[in-house]
Order: C-alpha cells, then sequence, then structure tokens
C-alpha cells in the first residue's frame, strides 16, 4: 500500500468539520499561552466562529456520496452530520452562556473553553465512529472532558462532590461498556467495524447465542448512562446540581445528542439480529426514564434539580423513536433533540441569569419575578412549557411527531404512557411559571426584593443577552416554522443506508413513507 | 499433550491462581497498602498472561503503564494522604458485603456459563511474535489511524485539566462588603441549600441519607 493510495482510502476530507474545531481548540490553547490573561476578551468568540465555521463545513458536506472515511473507522453519512452539527451548535450557544458565569466565578475562561471544545470533539467523533475502537476513544473524549468540566469550581464541596461521583460512576459504566464490546469483538472472530461484526456473527450462527444478549445488555448499560436513562440514571441529579451550570447545559443536551446517535448507529449496525431484544430493553428504560423523571421532577425545589429529572424524562420521550425503529422515528428523534436543543438551552441561560444576579436557585426563590424582570420572566417561561409541550411552541410539535411516530409503529402503551406523564411534567414546568408570573408583589420573595437593576453592559452578559434572545425566537418559532427542520430530519434519515434495512424489515415498512410524506404536507 | 502445551498450562494455572488470589486480596484487605501492592500482582499475572497470548508488546506496556506508572501513582496517593480515621463500626455491616458477594457471584456465574456456552470463532491465524510491534504500527497508521490521533487530543486535555486541578491558586483577599454579595473565588454561585438549616456544611440529599444511615 503505497502512500498516494492510502491517503486516497483515508478520504480524511469527511472529519473536516472536526479539523475546524481542533484548530480553534489548539488556537484557544496556544493564544491562552501567549497572551496571557487578557486572552479571555476574544477566546469565546474564537471558539463560536470555529464552532459555526464548523455547522458550516457540515452543510457542505450535506449529501456526501462517499461517507466512509478511514478504511471504515468513521462514517459521515447524513445521520451523524445532523447530529455532528446538533452538538457543535449545543457548545456555541453553551459557550454564550458561560462567559460571564466563569468570570464571576473566578475560574480561567481559556481552559474550561478548551475542555468544553475537547468534549465537543470527542461527542462529534462519537456520533460517525463505526469502528469499535474509535467509538471507544471517542466516548472517552467526551467523558474525561465533562468529568474535569463538573469539578472546574473547584473550591466548591458541591462541585468536587458532583466530580467525583460522575467519575466514579462514569469509570464503572465506561467498564461495563468495554466487556460487551470485547463479548462482540470475540463472537465476530476479530472484526472492530460494525458492520462487518453483524455479518461474522450471522455468519457464525451466533444469532441467539447468550454471549450476544449479554454483549448487547452491557453496550446498553453504557449507553444508557451517557443519556441518563433510568435505572442508570442516579448520577444525574448530584452532577447537575454540583456542576457549574454551563456544564449542566452542555451535559443535558450535546453530551446526549452524541449518547442517542451511539445507540442508534450501534443498535442498527452491531446488533440487527437482536432487534426484538434491544427495543424491548430500550422500551423498559423508556417506560422507567418517564415514570421517574417526570413524577420525582415533582418534588424537587432546586431549579438545576428539577431541570435534571425533566432530562431525564425528555430522555425516555427520546427513546420512543428509537424503539419505534422507523424511517419517521428516527425522523422524529432528531426533530426532538434539535427543538430540545433550543428550548433547553434556553432554560438554562435564564437560570444562569437568576442565579448571577440573586445568587440562589430554588424555585421558591422565582416568585415575583415578572414584576423586576420581564424578559427573563418571558423566556423562561416560553421555554419551560415548551419543554411541558404546550401548542404553539415547539416542544409540541416535537413531542407529536414522536408520539405519531410511536403509534404508527405500534406501540401503542408506551406512547399512551407518554401523554400521562406530558400531563405530568406539564403541571411542574406550570408550577415555575406561575410563581414567576401570578404572585401579587407583597408575596415576592427575598431574592427578587433586591433584585440588582439589570445591567446588560457589564462584561459577559452581552452574549448572555444574544443567547437569550436567540434561543427564545428558536423556541417560539421553531414549532410553527418547522417545516424546514422537519425536512432536515426526514431527509437525513431517508439517506442513511445503515438504518434502510431495518425499515424494510419491520412490519410497518409499506405505510411509514407514505404517511410520512402526508405529514409533510399538513405541516 | 506434549511439552510445550503442557508448560503452556501449567504456567496459566499458576498465573490464574495469582491473578485471582491477588485481586481477592485487593478488594478483602482492609489495609489499603496491602491492596496497592497486591494490585501490582494483579497487573503482573496479567501480563504473563498476555505473554501466553503470544502479545510480547501488549505484556511489556502493560508492566511499564500499570505496575511502572499506574501502581506507583497510587502508592504516592496513599503516602501523600496519610490520614488515620478509625471508623465506629456500622450497624448490619454484615449486609453490604454479603449483598456485594451474592450479586459477583451471580454475575461470575452468569458470564462463565456466557463463556462456556458460546461456540467461539476462533482466529486461525497463528501470529509470530516477532512481528507484532510491526504490525501494531501497520494498524496504527492505517485503519486505526483515526482512534490513535485523537487519542492525542484526549492525553492532551487530560494533562490540562490534571494541571488546572492541582494548580495552587493564589486567591485574592475578598472584600466582602455588606451590601453587594460577593461570590468566594472558585465555587458556585448557588449558595448552598442548608444554609439556614442545621449546621452543616454537606449540600445534598444523599449526605443526609448517608448520614443517617
Amino acid at each position: 500500500m503505497d502512500f498516494a493510495n492510502l491517503v486516497d482510502q483515508l478520504n480524511a476530507g469527511t472529519i473536516l468539520p472536526e479539523g475546524i474545531v481542533l484548530t480553534t481548540l489548539m488556537v484557544i490553547v496556544v493564544g491562552d499561552l501567549i497572551v496571557g490573561r487578557s486572552a479571555s476578551r476574544w477566546i469565546p468568540y474564537t471558539a463560536i466562529a470555529g464552532l459555526l465555521a464548523a455547522v458550516v463545513a457540515l452543510y457542505l458536506q450535506w449529501n456526501n456520496p462517499n461517507p466512509i472515511s478511514f478504511l471504515g473507522a468513521f462514517n459521515s453519512d447524513d445521520l451523524s452530520i445532523v447530529f455532528r452539527g446538533i452538538i457543535a451548535l449545543s457548545t456555541a450557544v453553551t459557550i454564550l452562556m458561560s462567559i460571564r458565569y466563569i468570570e464571576q466565578s473566578g475560574t480561567a475562561l481559556a481552559e474550561f473553553i478548551g475542555i468544553m471544545l475537547t468534549a465537543t470533539l470527542g461527542g462529534m467523533f462519537l456520533s460517525g465512529a463505526s469502528e469499535l475502537v474509535t467509538i471507544f476513544i471517542s466516548l472517552e473524549t467526551l467523558s474525561i472532558s465533562s468529568y474535569l468540566m463538573t469539578g472546574y469550581t473547584k473550591r466548591d464541596p458541591r462541585s468536587n462532590e458532583a466530580a467525583l461521583k460522575y467519575l466514579l460512576i462514569g469509570a464503572s459504566s465506561t467498564g461495563v461498556f468495554l466487556y460487551g464490546v470485547s463479548l462482540l469483538y470475540g463472537l465476530s472472530g476479530g472484526e472492530t467495524q460494525l458492520s462487518a461484526i453483524a455479518s461474522a456473527i450471522a455468519d457464525a450462527n451466533l444469532s441467539q447465542s447468550l454471549g450476544l444478549v449479554i454483549s448487547l445488555v452491557f453496550v446498553i448499560a453504557g449507553v444508557a448512562f451517557k443519556i441518563s436513562a433510568a435505572p442508570f440514571h442516579q448520577w444525574t441529579p448530584d452532577v447537575y446540581e454540583g456542576s457549574p451550570t454551563p456544564v449542566v447545559a452542555f451535559l443535558s443536551v450535546g453530551s446526549k445528542a452524541a449518547g442517542f446517535a451511539l445507540a442508534i448507529r450501534l443498535m442498527n449496525s452491531a446488533f440487527p439480529l437482536l432487534i426484538d431484544e434491544w427495543q424491548f430493553v430500550f422500551t423498559a428504560l423508556a417506560v422507567l426514564s418517564m415514570v421517574l423523571g417526570n413524577v420525582v421532577a415533582l418534588a424537587q425545589t432546586s431549579m438545576k434539580r428539577m431541570l435534571a429529572y425533566s432530562s431525564i424524562g425528555q430522555a425516555g420521550f427520546v427513546m420512543i423513536g428509537l424503539i419505534a425503529g422507523t424511517e419517521a422515528g428516527y425522523a422524529s428523534m432528531i426533530f426532538y433533540l434539535l427543538v430540545y436543543l433550543f428550548m433547553n438551552l434556553g432554560a438554562f441561560t435564564c437560570l444562569i441569569l437568576f442565579t448571577l444576579r440573586t445568587g440562589t436557585d430554588q424555585i421558591s426563590e422565582y416568585s415575583g419575578l415578572y414584576q423586576k424582570d420581564p424578559l427573563l420572566t418571558l423566556c423562561l417561561s416560553i421555554c419551560l412549557l415548551s419543554l411541558g409541550g404546550i401548542p404553539p411552541l415547539a416542544g409540541f410539535f416535537g413531542k407529536i411527531y414522536l408520539f405519531w411516530a410511536g403509534w404508527q409503529a405500534g406501540q401503542y402503551g408506551l406512547v399512551l404512557l407518554g401523554l400521562v406523564t406530558t400531563v405530568v411534567s406539564i403541571y411542574y414546568y406550570i408550577r415555575v411559571v406561575r410563581m414567576m408570573v401570578v404572585k401579587e408583589p407583597q408575596e415576592m420573595s427575598d431574592a427578587v426584593k433586591n433584585y440588582p437593576e439589570v445591567q446588560w453592559n457589564l462584561p459577559g452578559m452581552r452574549p448572555l443577552q444574544v443567547g437569550l434572545v436567540l434561543t427564545l425566537v428558536a423556541t417560539s418559532l421553531a414549532g410553527i416554522l418547522s417545516n424546514p427542520l422537519f425536512t432536515l430530519a426526514n431527509s437525513s434519515i431517508a439517506r442513511t443506508t445503515t438504518l434502510q434495512p431495518i425499515v424494510i424489515s419491520s412490519h410497518f415498512s409499506a405505510t411509514v413513507p407514505a404517511e410520512n410524506s402526508a405529514l409533510q404536507t399538513q405541516q | 499433550m506434549n511439552l510445550a502445551e503442557g508448560v503452556q498450562l501449567v504456567s496459566f494455572a499458576i498465573l490464574a491462581v495469582m491473578m485471582i488470589g491477588s485481586a481477592l486480596g485487593v478488594v478483602l484487605f482492609s489495609n489499603i497498602v496491602y491492596s496497592a501492592f497486591l494490585l501490582a500482582g494483579v497487573f503482573v499475572s496479567i501480563s504473563g498472561i498476555y505473554l501466553l497470548l503470544n502479545a510480547d508488546f501488549v505484556a511489556t506496556a502493560q508492566i511499564l503503564i500499570y505496575v511502572g506508572a499506574v501502581n506507583v501513582l497510587i502508592l504516592f496517593a496513599i503516602m501523600l494522604v496519610n490520614k488515620r480515621e478509625d471508623f465506629k463500626p456500622l450497624p448490619n455491616a454484615w449486609v453490604r458485603p454479603t449483598m456485594t458477594a451474592i450479586v459477583s457471584a451471580g454475575l461470575f456465574v452468569l458470564l462463565s456459563t456466557m463463556v462456556l456456552v458460546t461456540p467461539w470463532a476462533y482466529s486461525t491465524e497463528s501470529v509470530s511474535s516477532d512481528t507484532t510491534i510491526v504490525l501494531i504500527g501497520q494498524h496504527f497508521f492505517s485503519d486505526f489511524l483515526l482512534p490513535f490521533e485523537l487519542a492525542s487530543v484526549l492525553l492532551l486535555m487530560a494533562m490540562v485539566g490534571a494541571i488546572i486541578l492541582a494548580r495552587r491558586e493564589f486567591l485574592p483577599d475578598q472584600v466582602i462588603t455588606p451590601d453587594k454579595q460577593q461570590q468566594p473565588v472558585l465555587t458556585l454561585p448557588e449558595r448552598p441549600r442548608e444554609l439556614v438549616g442545621i449546621s452543616s456544611d454537606k449540600t445534598s440529599n444523599l449526605d443526609d441519607s448517608r448520614r443517617s444511615e
């Protein structure tokens, strides 16, 4: 194999977006080293520019005729492009909200953004990885950066506790995942590429062996930890409560999206023989997540903990699309994650703004906020109502698409449970909105009574304002003007070849494309 | 069975007994220094098994990295912490070890059944041990190029993160004015929850439940 031939085969152009992120990361790390602390003025904007450039590069690669690169280690199909875009965008919005937060906590901004970009890089590679070693290394890149960010405010015992818990539970779940993956390697007789594994296992007649089932269970345990699905969610509330809030925002959107991308690719490429089994396991996870996440969220008094449980519940909703296993199911997952990106990050931006001004995140302290800060109240209300799924907002359309896809695939019980838990979730979202809006002036909490003058000209406040308005606009308009997002989600699934065999083998393949287009025309 | 196979079998048995024995010691000894030294025993026996599998490079790397670096680091950590604390015995202390033993035994039975039941697809090609490094190098620069390069990013960021966590911060003296709430440096801006409750620096419900256990 000579060099020119090798370069040809590597097809390295497909990782151009990751290359841009990596270059930005290097510019930030080296620039901070050379310029010193004054570099924190331009570093966040460089990072955002790099991430947006990566999104543009992803857009240019849309519908790439030759997506396989690095001799099968990386698959840059449209499915991975959408997920990589979601992760890069979520990091860009997260950086907008983190500038002021990090400066106020007295920690170094450049390193924080560097670690966050590394996590983004890991998540982006994870979305496209189609080979076991690449999957593992990118998963570790994402995880280790997340552990570091969790413990970033290192003089706070809550942050230390969160980092230690996340590290220990994360390390053990990685170990379990690795065991499952090594069983796959063994069963397939030494293959590491996902497509080769499936065919090798089918050839060796091992499709119903105990080893494959155990490997499936172990792999799902590792994936479920990343998407914090119950019963692998125990770390979530404590880690969310003790981490810096921008990190929580990233964990709940970017890291989760990477987990779902991994779940779709791994389940469809490596375990097509066990489709009933993995759908059953994910059904159990979805039921537990929806019930537990939404019910326990009712009892929370801290906003961050409430959003932690709400994110567990939301992961349960998204899993309905995965269990449906149809084209519409996967497309609805992508659509919901796109919408969830804006509404959840909007909610976290509001949370950060309130915390920075009052120094608390107790739900009771929000009472009467309407009198002092109408913009914050409006944005938080819109985002929470959208998370709950109130009609004209984006979250409603996301949920209805998910439930519709689940219903088409025959998951009636799951969809009904989803509807019931949605009603439960609306209760706790509305409780916060009611607290902010309805209270009389004399019922105002102490934090709101001492609410400081709204100053947008402090350093780092402008980007926060930009992020606030951006997520507000996206959350309110993405529902009504959702057609481009629908088209994006549907066409990315339709063009992804790895998902096609599953669609053919499922019972509803004939009806789905027709009704799929019917829904599009209705929109 | 010829002589080579016999030697292999005997050395495998010795290594396996050594590994399981020292792994049990790691878990069961209450003195953490013994556990750390026995962990080195586990690593050495694993590298012996790698040798039996013709993976000489991995065996060397195992000794150099795990015994030479990781285990020494663990010992340093133990020496630096150097804190004696006598824990008062908990009521029903036998419950947790018993539960753990039952779960572990169940897992062991399940996994060993799996190993015995599954008809494994054995690789038939024999690898001569002289070329393992060459083979690894070829893989690193062809089909495992992407993970190999990504690992460098991972290591860079792990190093940066370790420096951030271990670095001594020079904290400026904060002037806390009574009218304006100032957030202490390197902490979360949210106030801890039990600020008005029982005097305690603990933060989450889990701590409370842990204390009451």
